[in-house]
């Protein structure tokens, strides 16, 4: 059934969200709605219609172990860990990445060897922790170098967007990574303040894949790609 | 339970914030977001399921897909108490279906408002969320069957057949009357610009 015509999906996702389907019509309607846009907002128009309803249920307070079972779920999976609370796991995360960073800083940053070097470093890592995106910059300049150390996704109607993740509140978007023509692999962002102030107090950043032109709504919408810790070569 | 209109849109905008953050791997937000829903998604899944273990379990697993999928929570497209309601529900009653089918030779219990509790009936509470929501209109306009066969889906996550039994109606009357009272229902909420 790869067909459902209007009037009928519209009744099978009012009564799929209501709940009122048998085990087998409604795993027929989840499998529809995974790839099928018009199913799925059909079923999401049924949400927001429905779902407010159970705000009448008056709140009944889970049993305290179940934070914590979720707690150690989440960590104990690969890559996961809070990058706020947990920032020695990214120390242990990547060592021969982070070698590999500080080798190319110390290049990138060669032509000025009489100054004390001003510049910060971040590697950032996907789920699998393996190092995707090298972010680099000179304190004062206003362009941070992005290079690709592992192919990223190849993406026709996505950009990627960096973000400073401040210790408190939202993420902050530092600008879009301009699609890599360069066999170098090299691309820089420009940054309308310098870099060690747009990064003032920031201790980490991400990248998440977005609709071109960038997250609409100000912050990340789309998954987050990469994360690292920002070290600071001073 | 009614919030006014400007304190629960503060409170969406906090909650798309903390998702935001989640799907940053930013515990600390991640745990604010449990603090702030938990109960609420505890109370949908206890209400479904009858049984605090199983409903302890569906919350467990369902702040843990949270935890992965926040970032595509798209807060153009449903309020985050919405998006995280339906995660919940969603297992609930998938849950729900596949005991039906273990069970079905022995499922002779009449389930819903034969509970013996104090809970409010799943007709007081969809007479209430309609204090709550602006849409008392579109709830009051439907027939008292549509009414209570629709509480009774919603609330209880009866299914079709199970709503027959516990009626003591022919299935395809409680169809229909599940059916018209949706379409009644949608007609009204769209004509008023409740949805979106």
């Amino acid at each position: 059934m790869n067909y459902v015509k209007p009037e009928r999906l519209d009744a099978l996702a009012a009564q799929y969200v209501l709940g009122t389907l048998s085990r087998a019509a409604r795993a027929r309607v989840a499998r529809l709605a995974r790839g099928n846009e018009t199913v799925a907002a059909a079923l999401r128009a049924w949400e927001n219609r429905l779902l407010p309803l159970a705000e009448s249920l008056p709140p009944v307070a889970p049993p305290e172990r179940v934070w914590p079972a979720i707690l150690a779920r989440i960590q104990g999976q690969r890559g996961s860990g809070s990058i706020w609370a947990n920032l020695g796991l990214w120390r242990g995360l990547t060592l021969a990445g982070f070698a590999t960073a500080v080798a190319l800083a110390v290049v990138i940053l060669a032509p000025r060897p009489e100054t004390p070097m001003e510049s910060m470093v971040v590697v950032l890592a996907g789920q699998d922790a393996r190092p995707a995106l090298l972010v680099s910059a000179d304190r004062s300049g206003r362009t941070l170098l992005i290079k690709a150390v592992a192919p990223v996704l190849p993406t026709s109607d996505r950009v990627l967007q960096l973000w400073a993740l401040p210790q408190q509140g939202n993420p902050r978007s530092l600008g879009l990574i301009p699609a890599s023509g360069a066999a170098s692999n090299v691309v820089r962002l420009d940054l309308t303040v310098p870099a060690g102030q747009a990064l003032q107090n920031i201790p980490a950043l991400a990248v998440s894949l977005e609709p071109p032109g960038g997250s609409p709504t100000g912050l990340p919408t789309g998954p987050v790609l990469y994360t690292g810790p920002i070290q600071r070569l001073y | 339970m009614a919030l006014d209109p400007d304190k629960q849109r503060q409170r969406s905008a906090r909650l798309a914030e903390l998702l935001a953050r989640t799907a940053l791997s930013d515990q600390q937000a991640f745990a604010e977001l449990y603090r702030q829903t938990s109960s609420h998604l505890y109370a949908v899944a206890l209400r479904i399921l009858r049984e605090s273990g199983a409903a302890e379990e569906v919350l467990q697993e369902s702040y843990v897909n949270i935890w992965h999928h926040a970032g595509s929570y798209v807060a153009a497209k449903s309020q985050p108490l919405t998006w995280l309601t339906s995660i919940v529900r969603n297992r609930c009653l998938d849950q729900l279906r596949r005991r039906e089918v273990d069970t079905v030779t022995i499922d002779d219990e009449e389930p819903g408002m034969t509970l013996a509790d104090d809970r409010p009936s799943p007709m007081e509470l969809l007479l209430s969320s309609a204090d709550a929501l602006a849409v008392r209109g579109c709830v009051e306009g439907l027939e008292a069957a549509q009414k209570q066969a629709i509480a009774l889906a919603f609330y209880q996550g009866l299914s079709h057949s199970e709503l027959a039994r516990h009626l003591r109606q022919p299935l395809g009357t409680v169809k229909s009357w599940v059916r018209r009272g949706l379409e009644r229902l949608k007609a009204c909420l769209d004509g008023a610009g409740v949805s979106r």
